[in-house]
């Protein structure tokens, strides 16, 4: 979650309050605070509001809240006579822009930041990382309209921002430290999108880099901007955001015209609020005008319409608000958290375990009483551990993870008694002896099941301390077994067996090979017991996915 | 007063010798001169005997003392490597330079002129070079100058000689009987009676025995065997299931939508295979694109069944949770899930690829927003954490979401775990018509805070002994 950093002066001046007010209340209208500085704090914001990722836009949310200034912000848009072209060429590049025009502003250096501020959560969340959407922003001044956005071919040269020659739209990709980032959106396409005026000055190259002309500075006065992206809805909400977010710093809005389209349109959006359902959800029995008022509070243009109606005017920079329910928690939080008292319910159930962990609680009863104590290891596991180290071939059902984030991770593990072993290798200058257990899920061909595996390590480990604790296991878990030599190479010839239920291959046991001792590293002989749960209890057979 | 047997043997022969030592009365009573000064040491508890502990320091040549005796101190070693005079510069090449010119200039035997290094002729043997060959009888100068250069160290040995008391004449003089003592008793002794005229050996209460394991279930999974058993009390349910998930059930059926950054292989560990999308799933697609039958606008755009289709190490419990509810759409449904979920996140001591995370979930006809905080409250008041507050959150399947805080010493309040009612656009899609509660927690991250954890790795790759130490009761929890 982007994290916006809020000044304090500048912060004070458009709430109308003190920071302490501030940042005891912060919390409560849905942030994490992360730090709090000398003359900032930075707080982060949920991806949801993305409204609030503005000192302007806390500070609108914060008035409201505080109850210094409730209801909706009206935002008026007067015509301006700016058009924009929007090229056929760019249809399968990038094909929507969304433009306005902010005059009389004044920036100073907080509100510069501010702005840079939005601009970045913007991309990173709506945007997703420029690719879905990018902004830029211009000194309207520096530049002549009627504008166009177009297709370029990559060999167009301008100068851009923090440069001071003219570069090619191929060079900029290349050494542009805003190039590298960002190109590979746009290296694959036939053109490359690019914005100029009337004169042929180019603005900008999205999603990339804006150009050094149009640099927005304290003396700038009106401002162009521009939204571009590959989905309609998230550059109108990123366009929506920043007009707003301008206005309320002291600007005044100019609509444009893009093929014929007159932006933005910053009018709320209409719901009709059911206070019954309201109240059902929230557990609640506010009245019709309390939940306008509450609304109000959350900056919506609220009033009564009947009296089990609300008619609610959404502002056009809450994207988030998806469903009558999102309105709904605006109602809660409104009211306050710490309003709502908490209240159980009459709702009766019986609690029930689930069959695979009471077996699991039952096999740590048996196994603790053989004295082993649990150990819980990982279950991502890797090709080395799993097998190579267990003189075994790699099991062609493991699932392999396809991106690892190490070597250590690259599979989920289809056996128990590595890991175990690996667990010895960690603790082989602890005390012995040393008796560990571990029950739990492994993976095989996309089903989830259950094994439990024991290793033993001291002087006297031996092939009869397995066999007399797996057939005390056996005995305990109520199943009879016969055993048969194992051919498994985890195990010395000849001191290992099968477990064999109904015919089946269960389990096996016996003393560790010595070649899989030094692989693992340890210095004593261990016995060690694997065994298949859902092959003995077949009725408990993991649900798929 | 009762005596054991070796404490007699003792005192019988300190009458004979009054004053002797460990060793010669080992030798005499056949029994290692440790375990003379105990027999002492319980003899003189009861006053009938004296043990004396002297402990003298002997200086002790260090490996690089003994190698200087054989081969002269360096100073000796640099003194030696040139004749009348030499630059410093050459003498820098001496492995010794460093070390040997100081002590050289300090003793007098050279001096320094004009960058060169001159012999004043009087070089004979120091009080260092002295001291090495006898530490114990240097002067105590000389002793703190090879302590400091590392040559000498002190050891201490310990001494211990044994008197008899008067007290213990007098017992002495009294008669003693040297009838054995019985370690073990055997089945016959017991049965035929002849235990009453046994004398048993006495143990030595204070002296702690050696340490015995027992074995004993992992301390986290106590733990979670504690959240289980507080929720089953409840009236839950439990869950289990695959930990191979499809992105139907991970992601798309709660809603979050497909350029989610969360989905990709950035953050979400992601196998190899399909996963067939279940029965229903054009409801979801409707949902994404549209809002579905609700009131909701859906995200738009176009909603691709392809990626639904993706194999995943499930990223939260809720995928569980979603499956149970489209199985079970009618009220009323209480049920949880613990189990280990997958976040491709790169280890360091308070992040893991994987973990526990706990989930409930409530559907029932009239549950509400405050009844979650009512189950919110309840379940950690259960787990011991008595104040609990909410402040808003933000889920992408709940509405209206909430964050626990809990309050707890030295840290204040600290946030654990998240909440919310399932969003109409996670449950409509299968028919749930109630609202149904939902929260969530991170497992290890209670374990960090109660056990007092710094590294979460010790939970999977434990080391025994912690296991070992970690009581089965822990601040009287259990």
């Amino acid at each position: 979650m982007p994290v916006v950093s809020l000044p304090y002066k500048y912060l004070e001046r458009l709430c109308g309050s003190d920071r302490k007010t501030i940042i005891d209340h912060l919390p409560m209208i849905g942030s994490d605070i992360e730090r709090i500085l000398e003359d900032q704090v930075d707080v982060e914001f949920f991806p949801s509001r993305v409204d609030l990722y503005s000192t302007e836009g806390v500070a609108r949310a914060m008035r409201g809240f505080l109850g210094i200034e409730t209801g909706e912000e009206i935002y008026l848009v007067n015509p301006s006579s700016i058009t924009f072209s929007v090229d056929e060429n760019l249809r399968d590049v990038r094909p929507y822009i969304g433009s306005a025009v902010i005059r009389d502003v004044n920036l100073d250096n907080e509100a510069i930041i501010s702005l840079m501020g939005v601009q970045e959560a913007l991309h990173w969340v709506v945007g997703r990382g420029r690719a879905k959407v990018a902004i830029g922003v211009h000194d309207l001044d520096k530049v002549s309209p009627p504008f166009r956005y177009y297709g370029s071919p990559v060999s167009r040269s301008f100068i851009p921002l923090d440069y001071d020659r003219e570069m090619t739209l191929a060079e900029i990709m290349e050494e542009h430290p805003k190039g590298r980032d960002y190109s590979h959106i746009v290296k694959d396409k036939p053109v490359m999108p690019l914005i100029e005026d009337a004169n042929g000055n180019v603005l900008s190259f999205p999603p990339i880099i804006n150009g050094e002309l149009t640099r927005v500075t304290e003396s700038s006065k009106n401002l162009l901007l521009d939204v571009t992206g590959t989905d309609e809805r998230a550059v109108m909400t990123a366009l929506r955001v920043l007009c707003t977010t301008l206005i309320t710093a002291g600007g005044r809005c100019e609509s444009v015209e893009v093929n014929g389209v007159v932006m933005p349109d910053l009018s709320p959006s209409l719901r009709n609020i059911d206070v019954p359902s309201c109240n059902r959800l929230l557990g609640t029995g506010f009245s019709a005008e309390e939940i306008a008022d509450i609304l109000e509070k959350m900056r919506y243009g609220a009033e009564k319409a009947g009296d089990t109606t609300v008619l609610v005017r959404i502002p056009c920079y809450r994207a988030d608000i998806m469903h009558e329910w999102d309105v709904y928690e605006d109602v809660a939080i409104g009211a306050g958290f710490s309003n709502l008292d908490a209240r159980l319910p009459a709702t009766f159930a019986t609690g029930h375990e689930h069959p695979v962990n009471a077996l699991a609680s039952a096999i740590r009863d048996i196994c603790t009483g053989l004295g082993y104590l649990e150990v819980m290891p990982f279950t991502l596991s890797n090709e080395d551990v799993m097998y190579t180290r267990m003189q075994r071939e790699p099991d062609p059902a493991a699932l392999r993870v396809l991106h690892p984030i190490s070597e250590e991770q690259t599979l989920v593990r289809t056996d128990l008694l590595p890991l175990l072993l690996d667990l010895l290798r960690i603790n082989k200058r602890r005390e012995l002896p040393q008796r560990i257990f571990h029950t739990g899920d492994v993976v095989l061909s996309m089903q989830t099941f259950q094994k439990l595996a024991l290793a033993s390590t001291h002087t006297g480990a031996d092939f009869s301390e397995a066999f007399a604790t797996a057939d005390a296991l056996m005995r305990e878990l109520g199943i009879s077994y016969t055993t048969a030599e194992s051919t498994d190479p985890a195990f010395i010839p000849g001191r290992a067996a099968d477990i064999m239920v109904d015919g089946m291959k269960a389990g096996t046991f016996g003393e560790i090979h010595p070649g899989v001792l030094n692989r693992f590293d340890i210095d004593q002989p261990v016995s060690g017991i694997e065994i298949d749960l859902h092959l003995l209890f077949p009725g408990q057979r993991e649900t798929k996915s | 007063m009762q005596l054991t047997l070796n404490e007699k043997r003792l005192l019988l022969e300190l009458v004979k010798k009054e004053t002797t030592t460990p060793e010669e009365m080992g030798t005499i009573l056949d029994r290692p001169a440790d375990s003379v000064v105990q027999y002492g040491g319980l003899l003189s508890q009861k006053g009938l005997a004296k043990v004396e502990r002297t402990v003298t320091t002997t200086l002790i040549l260090t490996g690089e003392g003994s190698l200087y005796l054989k081969e002269g101190l360096p100073e000796r070693q640099l003194y030696n490597s040139f004749s009348a005079s030499t630059s410093i510069a050459d003498l820098n090449s001496h492995p010794h330079a460093k070390i040997g010119l100081g002590w050289m200039k300090r003793l007098g035997w050279v001096k320094i002129e004009a960058g060169k290094v001159v012999k004043t002729g009087d070089a004979a043997t120091s009080a260092i070079e002295a001291g090495l060959k006898n530490p114990d009888t240097a002067p105590a100068d000389v002793k703190k100058d090879l302590l400091k250069r590392g040559l000498v160290t002190e050891e201490e040995s310990v001494r211990y000689t044994i008197s008899i008391t008067d007290e213990g004449r007098k017992l002495a003089s009294s008669g003693i009987t040297l009838t054995g003592e019985t370690g073990t008793l055997t089945a016959g002794q017991i049965s035929s009676g002849a235990w009453k005229d046994l004398s048993l050996r006495r143990y030595d209460i204070t002296k702690r025995p050696r340490p015995l394991w027992p074995g004993k279930i992992h301390p986290y999974q106590r733990m979670i065997d504690e959240m289980r058993r507080i929720l089953l009390d409840m009236g839950f349910t439990e869950l289990h299931g695959s930990i191979i998930q499809g992105a139907f059930w991970n992601f798309d059926a709660l809603f979050q939508p497909q350029d989610h950054p969360a989905r990709e292989m950035q953050d979400t560990f992601h196998l190899a295979g399909e996963q067939p999308l279940p029965k229903g799933w054009e409801k979801v697609r409707n949902m994404h694109e549209s809002g579905g039958e609700t009131s909701s606008t859906g995200w738009g755009g176009n909603w691709d069944p392809e990626k639904a289709k993706a194999t995943v190490l499930r990223t939260h419990t809720t995928s569980l949770s979603i499956q149970h509810l489209a199985a079970h759409p009618e009220p009323p449904v209480k049920a949880f899930c613990i189990g280990r979920v997958y976040r491709r996140e790169a280890i360091d001591p308070t992040h893991l690829p994987e973990f526990e995370q706990l989930e409930g979930i409530v559907m029932d006809t009239h549950v509400n927003f405050r009844n979650l905080l009512g189950y919110l409250k309840e379940f950690y008041g259960r787990m011991g954490f008595e104040s609990v507050r909410f402040r808003p959150g933000y889920f992408p399947y709940t509405e209206p979401s909430v964050e626990p805080e809990v309050f707890i010493d030295d840290l204040g309040w600290v946030e654990l775990g998240g909440a919310g009612i399932f969003r109409e656009e996670v449950t409509s899609p299968w028919g749930i018509t109630c609202p149904v509660l939902a929260w969530g927690l991170g497992v290890s991250r209670v374990a960090m805070l109660r056990m007092g954890l710094t590294d979460l790795r010790e939970l999977y790759q434990s080391d025994i002994d912690w296991i070992r130490n970690t009581p089965v009761i822990h601040g009287g929890r259990c």
